[in-house]
């Protein structure tokens, strides 16, 4: 027997090791304390992180009207495939999955009777990149291929052959049920690149979005475009969606309507006399200046940009004759003749002249050894002022420019808005800036040729060649202040639209930049010389008169690039009814022959669908 | 005679620690139902019903507890040696026969059950060291019983090791530890056993993990090694060898997300079945029900169910502890310790894995744990437990051996339940 049973110590040792066992215990219950009660939003946050997924809701896109309520840009539902790849999970490696859905892919090909869009390595790309989402298997699907899906017993819950996880995914697509005919007014859309929506960096999923790329489209991207919301995927471990977390998800504002000025049945007339020809026309309400129809030729068709658009096609839109381009506001022309009215319209206002001011035209105006030509190359003799605006004589306006001086018309010129933007809303900064045109004066010409005005620059001015350019809108305003008697309106496209975030309807009513505040003598002589133009037997402008309605108007044939080219612009402006004006018209055709025979024909042909329009109202 | 063998029966019942009692059947209870939690969401039909599996071994661990209950423990010390050479033998054959699962062969098939010897082994030496110590002829403040009593313990641990299976083998140090603490070996052998301990973990982090954590360069960490004659590789070697992290990710998966599910659980939990970590899968489906059960229970029913759990567990540990000093003879009070120890061991090691103290070492949690043979190895040792306190020292008109009491000091009574 050996003495190892000192109670005692066995007692204290065996207490001893009871304390430090509670002892550990409790130390393990203050460090839970500590992870789960004082740590625990770390932990939330960890988990949602590993868990959370952010997605991107695009806003539904506010349409577009005319004035009359004619939609102009809507959204139609395109039809879509979608599998919901984490019901096609296959276990193991995520390869498995991929030739499942493949398989899958392959047997709703023959379903539908289409082939496949998706090709393996999009699925693969899908599952490696965006592997909570669902796939779109085929994009707009149409009506037919719809029926055989709904058909089909792979689409019937039940039915032996059912494969579970493919359902049909409605994504709007923007539509523009007019075509070509306003393209320029409203631009077109484009998909937003990723990471060009910055400000949400904690976003990690985007669905296709769709950003105003040009026009209307554009310049009012943020009030179409609503405010986009989020939603939140719960994935699980693997990376496939678990659930939709509803909790913090945002739903999105759908973007705000908008309501043009245009009216899309002037729009449409004007379109098709411009149809085939190269050139722009725009059409103003000169009581207010709201565009009724801006037109710019060739154009193009902003449905093939959504939902996107091919290299091969956007190569077309790109090159050659500039379709793209919206020749109405960001294009510029030398006016030629149609820059007289407002020549006279300076002489007069400034004294220079009468209406009984006369001059002699033998054909041409010889300043030195330079000659002026006058196209009518017999000359017109002694003619009067109203009688010059009718015959469009050069000669006339060389003398009346010299007499008054280029200061004169410079002034008047500038105050009808000329050599400066209009600031139509159609204007985007670096896309499609609208162009200011350039109305020359001594500092110009010191600037540019290190050389003095000289008085052949003023007979230049005066018959609107030269440097002098200008847009066919800023033409527009031009004929719209000449038929309501000197008010120079801001040019008006947006009629009215919901600013985001508010109930208020923005209202923006007519803009007066400036009030030439002609006299009533002033206006009668050139008002009455623009209505000879296509009134009189001998008027430039004759081919655009039409039964019924008196107008007044002024041709132009403008000639371009080295002198005696041959190359010339053919304008027209004019505005309709001449005693109470409804419409003034800016009209360019490229390369025409001359602004009474190319343009006048054009004119008479929209302008009777215009009365016709408002007889039948 | 059949009437008073009955009585007795009943009697011995009433003198059972009803507190383990009471832990231990709500522990069964809560794993079983969380067993369920972690499991529903399985694609696996098998794993789905493994909740009833565990109900099956809860019912075999309840027999099991009830038999060692009215077993007396003093018959131990006749088939100490032999339970201690049958578990042996049996893990010689799991090393030549067994089942593989996971790279690890562990398993040996008995008659249709799948049997894990490494788990018996636990209780095989814990009542062979039980019996040499209670033996009276036994010095034990001589360095040879101490040096053989360690021999003894190593010879399974070398076997479960081979399987591999670090984590079980190296729960057979602690527990022999206190055995010989409890069971009066002098403080100065264990103190060197202690340090020793220390001294190798020291040296093994200090060259081996060390340089890395601080950040040393590739070729620094290569200088240290080749300083004490180490290539890098046979580094890499030791560290398989010791099994530090057994991860199957790598890069601390299991624990980081073990981590979250606890942290993310708050004060009150997700709610039963609601545990987001499971569900999601980043808390990795195999090891859920088994070795990160508590895991589960703490994302669940957050810090309170967390608490609930260890209060459990402590009323076990006290009482059992109790169970030591109120024993009748050594050989209750080194059963009681030792089974404590073991215990209190996998619960503690496990939950500091659990909370991200301790690394991955594939300590299964007593009773909540799906698993048959260690619910059954558990439930008997606390069946013995049991039998200690049935037969603790006031319980003379029990006694059917001819062992005298001890004549304790009457300090003793504090501890003696009254019942």
């Amino acid at each position: 027997m050996f003495s190892n049973d000192d109670y005692e110590s066995v007692l204290l040792r065996i207490r001893a090791l009871m304390m430090i066992m509670l002892g550990s215990l409790l130390f393990l219950g203050m460090v839970l304390w500590r992870e789960q009660v004082l740590n625990a939003y770390k932990y939330e946050t960890s988990l949602d992180r590993q868990s959370i997924r952010r997605v991107r809701l695009p806003a539904a896109r506010g349409r577009l009207f005319d004035r009359n309520g004619v939609c102009m840009a809507d959204n139609r539902p395109s039809y879509c495939l979608e599998l919901y790849v984490e019901e096609l999970r296959e276990s193991g490696r995520i390869s498995n999955t991929v030739d499942r859905i493949d398989h899958v892919v392959d047997e709703i090909a023959e379903v539908l009777g289409l082939i496949r869009q998706t090709a393996r390595k999009d699925i693969s790309m899908h599952l490696s990149k965006r592997r909570p989402m669902s796939l779109l298997a085929w994009k707009d699907l149409d009506q037919e291929a719809l029926a055989r899906w709904a058909e089909s017993d792979v689409s019937m819950p039940g039915s032996s052959n059912y494969i579970s996880g493919v359902d049909i995914y409605v994504e709007p697509v923007r539509c523009y049920p007019e075509g070509p005919t306003a393209a320029h007014i409203l631009g077109y859309v484009g998909r937003v690149k990723k990471g060009q929506s910055g400000k949400d960096e904690d976003i990690d999923y985007y669905l296709p979005e769709m950003q105003g790329k040009r026009g209307i489209e554009r310049v009012m991207n943020t009030t179409l475009a609503g405010e986009a919301g989020g939603k939140l995927l719960r994935v699980n471990a693997s990376g496939f969606k678990y659930d939709e977390e509803k909790r913090d998800s945002l739903p999105a504002v759908a973007g705000m309507d908008i309501v043009l000025t245009i009216d899309m049945r002037i729009q449409r007339l004007l379109s098709k006399a411009l149809k085939g020809k190269r050139g722009a026309a725009v059409i103003l309400d000169p009581s207010n200046g709201d565009i009724l129809a801006l037109c710019s030729s060739p154009g193009f068709d902003p449905n093939d940009f959504s939902p996107s658009i091919t290299q091969k096609q956007l190569d077309i839109l790109v090159g050659g004759h500039k379709p793209l381009l919206n020749r109405a506001i960001a294009e510029v022309y030398p006016p030629g003749s149609i820059f007289k009215p407002v020549v006279a319209l300076a002489a007069l206002e400034n004294k220079k002249a009468t209406g009984s001011t006369s001059f002699n035209c033998p054909g041409y105006f010889a300043l030195g050894r330079t000659r002026f030509r006058c196209w009518q190359k017999r000359g017109h003799g002694w003619i009067g002022l109203k009688k010059s605006i009718e015959q469009s004589c050069n000669s006339y306006y060389c003398q009346l420019g010299l007499r008054c001086g280029y200061e004169a018309i410079y002034h008047m010129a500038s105050a009808i808005g000329l050599g400066q933007r209009t600031n139509v809303e159609l204007g985007i900064k670096g896309v499609e800036p609208e162009a200011r045109g350039l109305l020359p004066d001594d500092a110009w010409k010191r600037r540019v040729y290190k050389d003095a005005w000289r008085k052949g620059d003023t007979c230049n001015l005066s018959i609107g060649q030269g440097a002098l350019n200008v847009t066919p809108i800023q033409m527009a305003v031009v004929s719209s202040a000449l038929a309501n008697g000197g008010k120079v309106y801001r040019p008006r496209l947006i009629m009215r639209d919901f600013a985001v975030g508010s109930n208020e309807e923005t209202v923006s009513s007519g803009y007066l930049v400036n009030d030439l505040e002609l006299s009533a003598e002033t206006l009668r002589l050139v008002r009455g010389g623009m209505h000879d133009v296509i009134h009189a037997k001998s008027g430039t402008g004759k081919r655009a008169k039409i039964d019924g309605v008196e107008m007044a108007g002024k041709t132009g044939t403008a000639q371009y690039g080295a002198r005696g080219s041959g190359k010339q612009h053919t304008w027209m402006i004019v505005f309709a009814p001449f005693n109470d004006p409804k419409y003034a018209l800016a009209m360019i055709v490229e390369n025409g022959d001359s602004g009474g025979r190319t343009v006048a024909p054009l004119i008479k042909e929209v302008m009777e669908g215009v009365f016709a329009l408002e007889h039948d109202a | 005679m059949m009437h008073n063998q009955f009585m007795k029966r009943v009697h011995l019942f009433k003198r059972t620690c009803w507190p383990i009692s009471f832990a231990v059947f709500l522990l069964l209870i809560i794993g079983v139902l969380f067993i369920y939690s972690a499991c529903y969401i399985s694609e696996g039909q098998e794993v789905q019903s493994y909740y009833k599996k565990q109900i099956l071994w809860a019912f075999v661990g309840l027999l099991s507890y009830i038999f060692f209950s009215l077993f007396d423990y003093r018959r131990f010390k006749r088939i100490a040696v032999w339970l201690y050479a049958i578990c042996l033998v049996l893990l010689v054959m799991v090393l030549m026969f067994g089942e593989s699962r996971y790279g690890a062969t562990r398993w040996l098939m008995i008659s249709g059950v799948n049997v894990q010897p490494s788990e018996l082994m636990k209780i095989g030496v814990l009542i062979l060291l039980a019996r040499i110590f209670s033996n009276p002829s036994v010095n034990m403040k001589d360095l040879r019983v101490f040096l053989f009593s360690w021999f003894l313990v190593f010879i399974p641990f070398a076997l479960i090791r081979m399987q591999p299976d670090l984590g079980t083998a190296i729960i057979l140090f602690p527990v022999s530890f206190v055995m010989m603490f409890v069971g009066g070996v002098p403080l100065k052998y264990l103190g060197f056993i202690v340090a020793l301990a220390v001294a190798c973990v020291a040296l093994l982090l200090g060259l081996l993990v060390l340089p890395e954590k601080m950040g040393a360069s590739e070729e620094r960490q290569t200088a240290i090694l080749n300083t004490i004659g180490l290539e890098d590789h046979q580094k890499h070697r030791i560290l398989v060898f010791l099994n530090l992290d057994k991860d199957p990710l790598g890069s601390g998966w299991n624990k980081k997300q073990s981590k979250i599910a606890v942290g993310s659980g708050g004060a009150w939990g997700k709610g039963y079945c609601n545990g987001k970590q499971n569900i999601l899968g980043f808390l990795p489906r195999s090891v859920a029900p088994t070795d990160f059960i508590y895991s589960v229970i703490a994302e669940e029913k957050g810090f309170m169910g967390s608490v609930i759990v260890l209060l459990l567990f402590g009323t076990i540990i006290g009482f059992g502890m109790q169970g030591a000093i109120i024993a009748r003879d050594r050989m209750g009070r080194l059963l009681c310790a030792g089974v404590v120890t073991m215990l209190f061991t996998h619960v503690f090691v496990n939950i500091a894995m659990t909370v991200g103290l301790m690394p991955i070492t594939g300590l299964p949690l007593p009773l909540l744990s799906y698993g048959g043979t260690f619910m059954v190895v558990v439930m008997s040792s606390l069946g013995i437990v049991q039998s200690v306190f049935v037969r603790s020292r006031r319980s003379d008109n029990f006694a059917h051996s001819s062992s005298k009491p001890m004549g304790y000091s009457g300090g003793i009574r504090k501890g003696i339940r009254h019942v």
